[in-house]
């Protein structure tokens, strides 16, 4: 008996599936004939180390795109949009291979991403050669903009506008009058760092600058943890009020707590590369309270755009909206505005010539490209940990202004 | 000048420094002593003390801030933890990766690869398990500041260290001195074929050093961790600086792990009072390859049997 039932069932539900798939490419083609369907790509770790990072901006990207086919960002659009992924796991080994499996796919018309600097590096000579405008959310190294890759762009302040603007927030806003300067020896915060001395010695603070390499206790160090301790010591006896520490969470976290106990009693501060609850959940609480953290990424405002922003998020997420996140979704409605202002002209060339002229008004900042692809009207912010949680306290530029 | 300011704190982070770096060196000495090779895969023993003391410490201390004797019971209970996990994998490294190779009167370089194949495993097998961020160790007690010499402040941290190693090292120096399993050990290293002619157990005389050896490792992961966190890449940087040290102080020397321990921390951290932070191992080894060259065997000389 239930032999029959399988031996006429099957073949049945497979002819309504078979119809049902046609009639609804059928139904698809009639209905939205005059309406194309483009792709915008996400490329950015989806696994590995980083994930959580890629993740944050994933989902913005996949909310933009919902939202703009609802009609709810650009009112009605004369397209479809879909989106794709390619996982490059942050690493500049795997994002070629990345870039590749977008750039053969002819109906990816611009990427957001890639999301790490490397990695950026590695894939952005693949994206040029087809003209495939990248737009990334988060790949803040200087030196990106400088190769001329005509279709490049990022929404993010590179590391070189971080360093002079934390310098200035020190010498204008806390109104410090020397600092104790440390880098972990990478590339990201020795530039940082160095950028951040050189606008020091302009502002007229004085400072002592020493490099602590990153150590093995966290992903990719060379350095021994037992570092700090000494390390700490000099601090302590230099007596200056503020340490500014470039590098990471993890190893931030380490020397946070090696300087407590040598009992130093100033202030804490650091850069995006600490703006992770990873610093306060490893630093201890005690330890990390009232540590500052600056970054050229915004946190979400509490207004009513942000706060619907932000519920979408969560439900399509499953956590809530994090590090890059809004950049993410930013970078996406910019490519969508330029997408909506050529119509029926949609290439991927022509995409990359309207970001150059391109002006958005987005949920971080008003987005406009200088012609490198560097996002113009830098704007760095300032965190604090307070009871534990990160908050932002203002841009930079603002806080000087009402000290 | 520059020497002087500051001279004893970083002493004594230097003294607490050298107190680990002796307890993992040990282990490797113990080690050369009786099969005259190097125990690679030493990082991955005490790494597994590290955490080992993690785990046992967060069932107990769960939320609770204990302080006075709790504390002390918990420093016991979590180096004790970190003792019985390094042994464990000692002991597991011995039989899987060593003792079979011994068997087989495998070359030299056969062991050598063995122990590195060991050590990948491990602590990768450590990063898939129990992740690849760093954890805090749940305080036992409250750091602060004990006591201070000449102006220098000593921390809890460096008192609980200096503790727990002068013990294990006396500890360990009595046994190898004056207990049979130390003849045991001190009779294969100086002659092993003699030793098995006098009825010495050969197979059972180097497992029982490896757990030795794993003991002190697993309780310096322990130690190490209770203010640097506990991560599956931890072993790296503390154990080739023991390593060093072994070296420095006379591979094979038990004395001279110890000695040569106290020394490299104390040098690492005196070095940087005058230099930059990042000059640090150039000062380290710098000492090192001069010591070397005056005494090509190390302050102390070579040999367990002997010396001990």
């Amino acid at each position: 008996m239930h032999q029959k039932i399988l031996r006429i069932g099957v073949p049945l539900v497979a002819v309504a599936l078979t119809l049902g798939t046609f009639g609804g490419v059928a139904m698809a083609s009639t209905s939205h004939s005059s309406e194309p369907t483009y792709t915008i790509a996400y490329e950015g770790p989806l696994s590995g180390g980083n994930a959580q990072l890629g993740l944050n901006m994933k989902y913005a990207v996949e909310l933009a795109i919902r939202w703009a086919n609802q009609g709810k960002t650009f009112g009605k659009l004369p397209f479809k949009l879909q989106y794709a992924e390619q996982d490059d796991q942050g690493s500049a080994t795997e994002s070629p291979t990345a870039a590749e499996a977008l750039v053969t796919n002819s109906s990816v018309v611009a990427v957001v991403g890639p999301a790490f600097s490397g990695a950026t590096k590695a894939a952005e000579p693949i994206f040029s050669a087809a003209d495939l405008a990248t737009v990334s959310p988060s790949a803040t190294n200087p030196q990106l903009a400088d190769e001329g890759w005509n279709n490049f762009f990022r929404v993010v302040a590179d590391d070189n506008a971080q360093g002079p603007y934390d310098a200035d927030y020190i010498a204008k806003a806390l109104k410090l009058k020397s600092v104790y300067t440390v880098d972990d020896a990478s590339s990201y915060g020795s530039g940082l760092v160095g950028a951040l001395d050189t606008r020091l010695t302009h502002d007229g603070v004085k400072f002592t600058h020493q490099t602590a390499p990153g150590t093995t206790q966290c992903q990719a160090g060379t350095g021994n943890v037992q570092e700090y301790g000494a390390l700490a010591s000099q601090v302590v006896s230099s007596k200056a009020p503020l340490l500014f520490y470039g590098g990471y969470y993890c190893d931030f976290a380490l020397f946070a707590k090696a300087l407590r106990a040598a009992g130093y009693k100033g202030q804490l501060m650091s850069d995006d590369g600490s703006l992770d609850p990873h610093y306060v959940s490893e630093a201890t609480l005690t330890v990390a309270n009232d540590t500052l953290i600056t970054c050229a990424c915004s946190a979400l405002q509490n207004n009513a755009e942000d706060n619907s922003f932000g519920t979408a998020f969560k439900q399509l997420a499953g956590f809530a909206s994090g590090t890059y996140t809004p950049e993410a979704f930013d970078a996406t409605n910019v490519i969508i505005s330029v997408m909506k202002s050529l119509g029926s002209h949609v290439t991927r060339a022509a995409i990359v010539k309207a970001l150059h002229k391109a002006t958005y008004v987005g949920i971080t900042k008003t987005i406009k490209f200088e012609t490198n692809g560097n996002v113009s009207g830098k704007t760095i912010y300032v965190y604090e940990v307070e009871k534990g949680k990160i908050v932002e306290l203002g841009s930079t530029l603002s806080l000087i202004k009402s000290s | 000048m520059c020497f002087t300011q500051n001279f004893w704190s970083f002493l004594i982070g230097g003294i607490a420094n050298g107190f680990l770096y002796a307890l993992i060196a040990l282990g490797y000495t113990l080690v050369y002593g009786v099969l005259q090779l190097i125990n690679f895969a030493h990082s991955e023993v005490f790494m597994s003390g590290g955490f080992a003391g993690y785990f046992v410490l967060n069932a107990v201390i769960g939320n609770s801030h204990p302080s006075g004797v709790d504390s002390v019971l918990l420093v016991i209970l979590g180096t004790a933890a970190g003792a019985v996990g390094g042994a464990t994998i000692a002991y597991l490294l011995e039989r899987v990766a060593y003792r079979p190779l011994r068997r087989r009167k495998a070359p030299r370089l056969a062991f050598l690869i063995s122990a590195i194949g060991a050590s990948y495993f491990l602590y990768n097998l450590a990063g898939k398990e129990f992740g690849r961020n760093a954890v805090s160790m749940p305080a036992a007690y409250t750091n602060g500041t004990v006591f201070t010499v000449f102006g220098a402040q000593v921390q809890t941290y460096y008192v609980v260290i200096a503790i727990a190693a002068m013990i294990m090292l006396l500890v360990l120096d009595r046994i190898v001195a004056a207990t049979r399993l130390g003849r045991g050990i001190r009779a294969v290293a100086q002659d092993a074929e003699t030793a098995s002619l006098m009825g010495v157990n050969i197979d059972r005389v180097i497992a029982q050093t490896f757990i030795l050896g794993g003991i002190l490792g697993g309780a310096a992961g322990f130690l190490f961790g209770l203010s640097s966190g506990v991560v599956y890449t931890m072993g790296f940087t503390p154990a080739l600086k023991a390593f060093t040290a072994a070296v420095l102080g006379g591979i094979g020397n038990i004395r001279g792990a110890m000695l040569g321990g106290l020394l490299l921390g104390i040098f690492e951290n005196l070095g940087v009072t005058c230099a930059p932070t990042e000059w640090r191992d150039v000062i380290a080894f710098g000492i090192l390859v001069l010591v070397l060259i005056i005494r090509p065997t190390g302050i102390l000389g070579e040999r367990l049997g002997r010396s001990a």
